[in-house]
């Protein structure tokens, strides 16, 4: 079995980098490279999280018991409005104020991040649901199937076709959106970059550090989009 | 709950002429930003759609990157890093503006540039068996319908944005979010206070959109089909 030292595997990279592109630069790169592990775990949380609740969300918002979609809808609503910022601000330093708790910084990001994914998402998968044709509905219907096996086994399965480019799409959201977990204090990308920016030796100047960091979230959120890109271009094809 | 306190907020006429500068700020930033981010993003989806060579792979490039980044890195780079490579000073509204106006572009410019690609290609040759001019074609043709079919695209895009706009309190400018976080440090209330921003955001964006919806029922939309 091959034994994979992470730590040691991390000091080589340095090294490397620092003899490819000189030391501060180096080092700042290896850092910053290391710092956007928390970015793709932050992301993934939100993802999932907000994944799943978004499940239930869009399955209220499809019922049929008219008060339940009212609150699906009502929801969806109030989080699209309410920007991420005041979110994070809310989760992080709001309600930990008002009720008297601690909170880590990564709860806080997770929760507010959740919350954020949860509402696009279930805003996205009520599209693709409503985009399957009524027929379908009506034909599962006549064939007397339950509600659950109707979803599962007809709906949704048509549905994913019509929704996966845009869910894949709003990963590119998400990351975006976790540069901003920095103002409560999320270590991340973002803060590393910044407290380099700010930081007063040569070759870490803003103007080099900002533009690292851009290709750096540039890398993590391209391929995703051209993902989606790809998805969507073949959903339109096979649509045709 | 009694230990909610908002007329912290709203009995101090300090803070209440705070937040009221930064709605102005805010609202003001985000329409100036969004009237030249079309205009910047009509000239970066024209260019597309003429192919104008390497310029066109140029606006492409930079659609992609400007829609892959995060707006806060573009604007601490605008703010703080530009200054220090070029050597000029603005005051802070005006990176924000130069900032937003760029990020805002990026996303307008797709939208365009779908909105092109949508004119069925039929149009184009029925134009052209006119002798009409590839000009006129775009002028007329191509651009009107863009414009018209794309409104409701452009408009929920625009306050997507607007909900983002938050960050520019980050480089010292005084709008909605400045104003609560400092409103915040004073006395303690972060609950009340960012309560009282997200109500604020949501009845801006809700302006916004409708004062949208009115302008685009009383020109454009006169003259969209059905």
């Amino acid at each position: 079995m091959v034994q994979v030292n992470t730590w040691e595997e991390g000091a080589r990279v340095k090294e490397l980098l620092i003899e490819l592109i000189g030391a501060p630069l180096g080092t700042i790169v290896s850092q910053l490279i290391f710092a956007a592990q928390y970015t793709v775990y932050l992301s993934l949380i939100a993802f999932v999280g907000g994944g799943i609740a978004a499940v239930f969300v869009t399955l209220a918002r499809i019922a049929s018991y008219r008060p339940v979609q009212s609150v699906a809808t009502g929801y969806i609503w109030l989080f699209q409005s309410t920007p991420l910022l005041m979110l994070l601000f809310l989760c992080g330093l709001g309600f930990p104020h008002l009720l008297q708790f601690q909170i880590s910084p990564w709860t806080a990001a997770s929760i507010a991040l959740t919350i954020f994914t949860s509402a696009y998402l279930a805003e996205v998968w009520r599209g693709a649901i409503g985009a399957v044709g009524m027929g379908q509905w009506e034909a599962s219907k006549a064939l007397n199937l339950r509600y659950a096996v109707m979803l599962r086994r007809i709906i949704i399965p048509q549905a994913v076709k019509f929704g996966l480019a845009p869910t894949i799409g709003f990963l590119v959201q998400i990351i975006k959106g976790t540069s901003l977990a920095y103002i409560i204090g999320f270590h991340d990308l973002m803060l590393i970059g910044k407290r380099w920016a700010n930081a007063p030796v040569d070759g870490s100047e803003p103007f080099v550090v900002y533009p690292i960091m851009a290709l750096l979230y540039f890398c993590l959120c391209y391929p995703l989009a051209l993902f989606a890109r790809q998805l969507e271009q073949k959903a339109l094809a096979r649509g045709q | 709950m009694d230990n909610l306190r908002f007329f912290e907020i709203y009995r101090s006429s300090e803070y209440v002429g705070l937040l009221f500068d930064g709605i102005l700020i805010s609202a003001g930033l985000t329409v100036a930003a969004g009237l030249l981010g079309v205009a910047l993003a009509l000239i970066l989806a024209s260019v597309r759609y003429w192919q104008v060579p390497i310029i066109n792979w140029v606006a492409a490039a930079y659609v992609d990157f400007i829609r892959n980044t995060p707006l806060i890195v573009q604007l601490f780079f605008i703010a703080f890093g530009l200054p220090a490579a070029i050597g000029y000073t603005w005051p802070f509204w005006a990176h924000a503006l130069l900032a937003l106006t760029i990020n805002f572009s990026g996303y307008f410019a797709e939208i365009f540039r779908s909105g092109f690609a949508s004119i069925p290609v039929g149009q184009r040759e029925a134009a052209a068996a006119l002798n009409l001019s590839k000009k006129t074609i775009f002028r007329h043709i191509v651009l009107p319908q863009t414009v018209i079919t794309m409104f409701p695209s452009l408009s929920s895009q625009f306050i997507f944005l607007f909900l983002t706009t938050g960050v520019i309190s980050e480089i010292g400018v005084g709008d909605l979010t400045h104003a609560g976080i400092f409103i915040d440090s004073r006395t303690f209330r972060s609950f009340e206070v960012f309560i009282t921003l997200t109500g604020l955001y949501i009845l801006i964006s809700l302006v916004l959109k409708s004062s949208l919806q009115l302008w685009f029922r009383s020109t454009l939309g006169k003259r969209a089909p059905g």
